[in-house]
């Protein structure tokens, strides 16, 4: 639905974005992870054709942004820039009109009703907008983004500096609109935000690190890991370190009453590893997978590709 | 160019005007100062001084010459021709009031959307370059010229009201028609125009008003070089001033097309 195809970017000697690709397709929503300064918001805006790669191209269903095109395809996308830049002396609805005047939308009222209740604004509509919170003015922008119903849309820093009750709703919207097969990119350089609403993510730092499901990613860093909680035994339970490890693990920690290890084969290996133990005399009281934060997995990554 | 989109914009320029009206506060003093000023000099100072302008040496000498392309000045008595020569001149005026009233609107209306940010979220929609400057320049241009026309209503009634009878039929001619029913409204939108050049290249409305103020220049010198007899603006010249001035607007509108770049703005401007 949206593709970015060896885009990069340069503004004068600086290169702000370097040789990065991926697509997104309807009904997914794709996490652009990065550190500030990273390109997150220079990639959003070549996406959304506020401005135009300096090699590559980015495409919006098939189609490459041209510099002749612009107006049409940014018709197509619903995008929520990183300030609300809303029209403080304007009330909430005249902010909204005008959007969808600008978005030629075939029955503004009826547009703006709908956006405004989803987003628990419609009875602050007279309100001039320079009266509402933070919280109301970010969900305002949202709602300006999306009065005229995109199929794709282009969020930068959606749940920015918002409540945790108004960062669920934006979330929830979210997911509605993914269901309604929306392709939907996030960029935000909060990492627990973006593993609660991201099906993929594209770890960048001006160029791309590495793209994929938040899971696979932290197996494909770190393995999978297990974490097996033992009860006190006659044996010393600093014996079943090596159990575990010729039972299949490797990186075997014991830690109070819990074993941490890495699984030499990912799919089989619990069971194998759970019998070895019992086998050995180890009372077994849990067994779970051991998820490291997609926090490390990320400056794992960067570390990695020598950007931390 | 998309007119609803032109509309939608321009409605919503009119509404953030409605909403902060002190922008338009230096187009009123302009228009007051430009209503009231003739009255005050033509008008009132000979009557509380008692010294007629009609026997002022200067003065006659000045109606002689005048008489030459303001024949009708021939049919009035001295004092009356000397308050039709003053009034006439005095129009002028009225062309400084929409050049400054557009300036002040359109250096708010650009820079204003940088300072509040509100340009980027413009830039995602379909609008053109083209439309944004456009319906810029019209938003600002519509309060300009309803305040120039009330002020020259204004104008034309105390004439009528106060000067000597007679003075009035000499003010309503074809010249004051093209003066300030042509001229003054074209003058206004190169005006406005350049400052929405201007404005896309600095970062607070001050600085594009200052740099804008050079534009009523021009006018002023005809208004001086006018009344002090230095030379006279002909309808014929004021044809081609009018013409010259459109000209002038159009590739300052191309000017400012050119020079509001979008990517810089979306990258530079802070």
């Amino acid at each position: 639905m949206i593709s970015a195809d060896r885009v990069s970017r340069r503004f004068g000697d600086r290169l702000a974005v370097d040789d990065v690709s991926f697509e997104v397709q309807a009904g997914e929503v794709f996490g652009l992870l990065g550190p500030n300064g990273a390109g997150k918001t220079t990639t959003l805006r070549m996406l959304g054709g506020l401005i135009l790669p300096t090699s590559g191209s980015v495409r919006i269903a098939g189609q490459p942004f041209t510099r002749g095109n612009g107006g049409s395809l940014r018709a197509r996308i619903g995008f929520l820039t990183e300030t609300p830049g809303l029209w403080d002396q304007l009330s909430v609805e005249e902010n909204l009109r005008v959007y969808a005047q600008l978005f030629s939308v075939s029955n503004p009222g009826r547009a703006i009703e709908r956006i405004l209740r989803m987003l628990e604004l419609w009875d602050r509509r007279a309100d001039r907008v320079v009266l509402l919170s933070k919280g109301m003015k970010q969900k305002l922008a949202l709602a300006r983004a999306l009065v005229h119903e995109p199929r794709i849309i282009l969020l930068d820093e959606p749940t920015a500096n918002l409540d945790p009750q108004t960062a669920r709703t934006v979330r929830d919207l979210m997911r509605d609109l993914r269901a309604d097969g929306c392709a939907i990119v996030v960029s935000t350089h909060n990492l627990d935000e973006a593993e609660r609403m991201a099906d993929r993510v594209a770890l960048v730092s001006r160029r791309l690190i590495a793209v994929g499901e938040p899971a696979l990613l932290r197996r494909e860093v770190f393995g999978r890991r297990l974490r097996v909680g033992l009860l006190a035994s006659v044996r010393p339970l600093a014996d079943f370190v090596g159990v575990a490890t010729r039972a299949g693990a490797h990186d075997v920690r014991l830690d109070g009453t819990e074993l941490s290890m890495v699984l030499d084969a990912p799919e089989t290996g619990p069971p194998a590893i759970v019998r070895a133990l019992v086998e050995a005399g180890a009372e077994v009281r849990a067994v779970f997978d051991d998820e490291p934060a997609l926090e490390d997995v990320y400056l794992k990554l960067l570390s990695r590709g020598g950007l931390t | 160019m998309n007119y609803n989109r032109i509309r939608a914009l321009i409605g919503k320029e009119l509404r953030e005007f409605r909403a902060n009206p002190s922008v338009i506060i230096p187009v009123l003093i302009v228009v007051i100062i430009s209503t009231i000023l003739p009255i005050v000099i033509v008008v009132v100072i000979p009557k509380t001084t008692g010294q007629s302008l009609a026997t002022d040496r200067g003065m006659q000498q000045a109606l002689e010459r005048a008489a030459a392309w303001m024949p009708a000045l021939a049919n009035l008595p001295p004092q009356a021709a000397a308050e039709a020569f003053f009034f006439q001149q005095f129009l002028f005026v009225f062309l400084i009031a929409p050049v400054v009233g557009a300036v002040s609107l359109a250096a708010y209306s650009v820079v204003g959307e940088k300072q509040g940010r509100t340009l980027e979220p413009l830039l995602t929609t379909p609008v053109s370059t083209a439309e944004l400057l456009v319906s810029k320049a019209l938003a600002s241009f519509m309060p300009a010229l309803v305040l120039e026309a009330a002020g020259l209503a204004a104008y034309l009634a105390l004439v009528a009201a106060i000067g000597s009878p007679g003075v009035l039929d000499v003010l309503l001619t074809r010249r004051t028609l093209l003066l300030v029913g042509v001229l003054g409204p074209f003058a206004a939108l190169a005006a406005l125009q350049a400052t929405i050049a201007i404005s896309s290249r600095v970062n607070d409305p001050r600085s594009a008003q200052q740099i804008s103020v050079f534009l009523v220049m021009p006018l002023i010198a005809m208004f001086v070089g006018q009344i002090s007899g230095a030379f006279v603006v002909t309808t014929g010249v004021l044809a081609l001033m009018t013409a010259a001035i459109g000209v002038a607007w159009i590739l300052l509108v191309l000017l400012s097309v050119a020079l509001f770049d979008r990517e810089t703005i979306l990258t530079r401007w802070k």
